[in-house]
């Protein structure tokens, strides 16, 4: 008989299992007594969830990583679509943009921590430096990709370069913006913990270095589980949102008797 | 299954009656030649071409693949440049998109926007003439009608055949108005019923519109038909042989005209032509 199992089903056995081990491994005292009880970290999260604090720490942490990325995701592309349109400009920048991109945001954060200090502002403007590149480079191979009898056709028809730019170029390159975003956007809420947890900025990241700070190592794990879900959340909004922008796409595409 | 069949009705109301006040316009096609790079990679393409449209005339370029019939066609739409002689609307040379002509590219499907409907992609090429608002909805719902696609309009180019696809770029230029017509192989991927109905609506629209129309084609047959004229390209790179004069009664009839013997006589004619080497 062929076995079938509902993928929520599955998940949800999965889920348990890991909570099984995570659960005997803490009981058998594996990690040196740093592993606590599945029970005490969810009465933390509990604890934690309750708290008005807490709620203000996450605000934060979201309200940084979607302000950093929405404006990497703005410049990002105004750039990128500048970039990508002229081919000189595209050559002189490429081989500096290959340079930078690998270089991981936490290198710059001790500078940008000298300049702008533990605040906000440091978090989210190293959340918008960590974010930028990529979404320029992706743009750039979008605009580049353009289909050009769907720009000569536009042409044909008497439309501006602005407009060309506008209703041709842009949507061509979305589904390699999209791309883009789904890669940031996780990386926006990971740069705003550390942006915490090394800097000092507000949010979740601070609260994670108080626990450590404290040995509290419940309220650690509970942080940690937040954090997981919260990321998530970034996920499924970003693949929600590329679903619904790139209906279209080839890779999108539902066949639709009518 | 029956095609789609092109409806009539609002054909006879818009594009049939009195002609739309449009001002015919004249190609002139002179010593025009064309090659793709500089230097010794340079490949010339076309070698010397010329002809003329005149307005509200229909017609037909006709010559082997890979001539430089879309080469040509590229440079009468202001996309490329040329590299000799010169071509010209009303006597004013053609140096970059001319907004009174509208092109129907031979790559249809890539010439349509995946990301919009077939109704937007019609609109796409209107909205910076700034029309009122009725207007361009008018424009679009008789254009979808005369190729039969208004029951499509809210689905995406993706989701049709290749004949539809290619009736919508058809409509795209409908829309737009244009005083000269350019179509590379319209009725390329449509079935036969369809091909022939989109024949007579080239022949309404010249009609209804004082278009001027000049249509690439492989199809010696459907030259004949659509045709004042005949321009038959060949050699390499590219020359015109001779320019068919194409004399059958109007109004011509899929029926009646593809049954005269003078219809038989000039497709020869073009054939032969085609056929020879020159
Ligand atoms: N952008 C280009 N650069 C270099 N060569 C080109 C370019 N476009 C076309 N050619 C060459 O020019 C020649 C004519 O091509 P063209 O597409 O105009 O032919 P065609 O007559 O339209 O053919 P078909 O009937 O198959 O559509 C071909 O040999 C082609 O390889
Ligand atoms: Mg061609």
């Amino acid at each position: 008989m062929a076995l079938t199992v509902k993928p929520a089903v599955a998940g949800a056995a999965g889920i348990a299992v890991a909570l099984a081990i995570w659960q005997a491994a803490s009981s058998a005292h594996a990690a040196g007594g740093s592993l606590p009880a599945v029970a005490t970290v969810a009465t933390d999260l509990g604890g934690l969830l309750a708290e008005p604090d807490f709620w203000s720490a996450v605000g934060a942490t979201v309200g940084i990583a979607l302000l950093g990325l929405g404006a990497s995701a703005a410049a990002g592309i105004v750039v990128g679509v500048l970039v990508g349109s002229f081919e000189p400009i595209r050559f002189a920048t490429r081989a500096v943009l290959e340079f930078l991109k690998p270089i991981p945001p936490i290198v710059i954060l001790p500078l940008v921590v000298l300049i702008l200090g533990p605040t906000g502002q440091m978090s989210w403007f190293l959340v918008f430096l960590g974010c930028l590149l990529p979404i320029v480079m992706q743009t750039v191979d979008g605009v580049h990709s353009t289909d050009p009898v769907a720009r000569d056709t536009a042409r044909s028809y008497g439309m501006g370069s602005a407009e060309i730019l506008a209703r041709i170029v842009v949507p061509s390159s979305l589904p390699y913006i999209g791309t883009a975003m789904r890669v940031s956007a996780p990386a926006a809420l990971i740069i705003t913990v550390v942006a915490g947890l090394l800097g000092g900025g507000p949010g979740l990241g601070a609260r994670l270095y108080l626990a450590q700070s404290g040995g509290d190592y419940p309220t650690l794990y509970a942080l940690v589980i937040v954090l997981g879900v919260l990321g998530l959340m970034f996920q499924g909004a970003t693949r929600f949102a590329e679903r619904r922008l790139l209906h279209w796409h080839e890779s999108y595409r539902e066949v639709v008797h009518s | 299954m029956t095609s789609p069949h092109l409806a009539t009705t609002p054909l006879e109301g818009s594009l049939g009656g009195e002609p739309q006040g449009q001002r015919p316009a004249r190609l002139d096609v002179v010593h025009l030649a064309k090659s793709y790079g500089t230097g010794d990679g340079a490949k010339k393409v076309i070698e010397d071409l010329t002809f003329s449209v005149s307005a509200r005339e229909i017609v037909c370029i006709v010559g082997p693949s890979g001539i430089g019939k879309t080469t040509l066609l590229k440079c009468l739409a202001g996309l490329q440049p040329t590299s000799g002689g010169r071509a010209a609307i009303d006597g004013r040379e053609i140096s970059g998109p001319p907004p009174e002509m509208a092109l129907v590219f031979q790559d249809y499907s890539r010439s349509l926007m995946p990301w919009l409907t077939v109704r937007k992609n019609v609109v796409l090429p209107l909205r910076h003439l700034r029309l009122p608002k009725a207007e361009l909805k008018a424009r679009c719902d008789e254009a979808l009608e005369a190729v039969g696609l208004a029951h499509a309009e809210n689905q995406f180019p993706w989701q049709l055949s290749g004949g539809m696809q290619q009736r919508v770029a058809i409509a795209r230029a409908l829309a737009y108005r244009p005083e000269i017509l350019i179509m590379d192989e319209p009725f390329a991927s449509v079935d036969a019923q369809t091909r022939f109905d989109l024949e007579d609506l080239c022949l309404k629209i010249r009609e209804g519109f004082g278009m001027t129309i000049l249509v690439v084609t492989h199809d010696i047959d459907e030259a004949v038909y659509l045709a004042d004229r005949v321009v038959v390209l060949g050699s390499k790179p590219a020359r015109v042989l001779r320019i068919v004069d194409v004399e059958l009664p109007s109004p011509r009839d899929q029926i009646g005209t593809r049954a005269l013997p003078e219809f038989a006589a000039q497709r020869t004619d073009v054939l032969s032509l085609i056929k020879r080497p020159a």
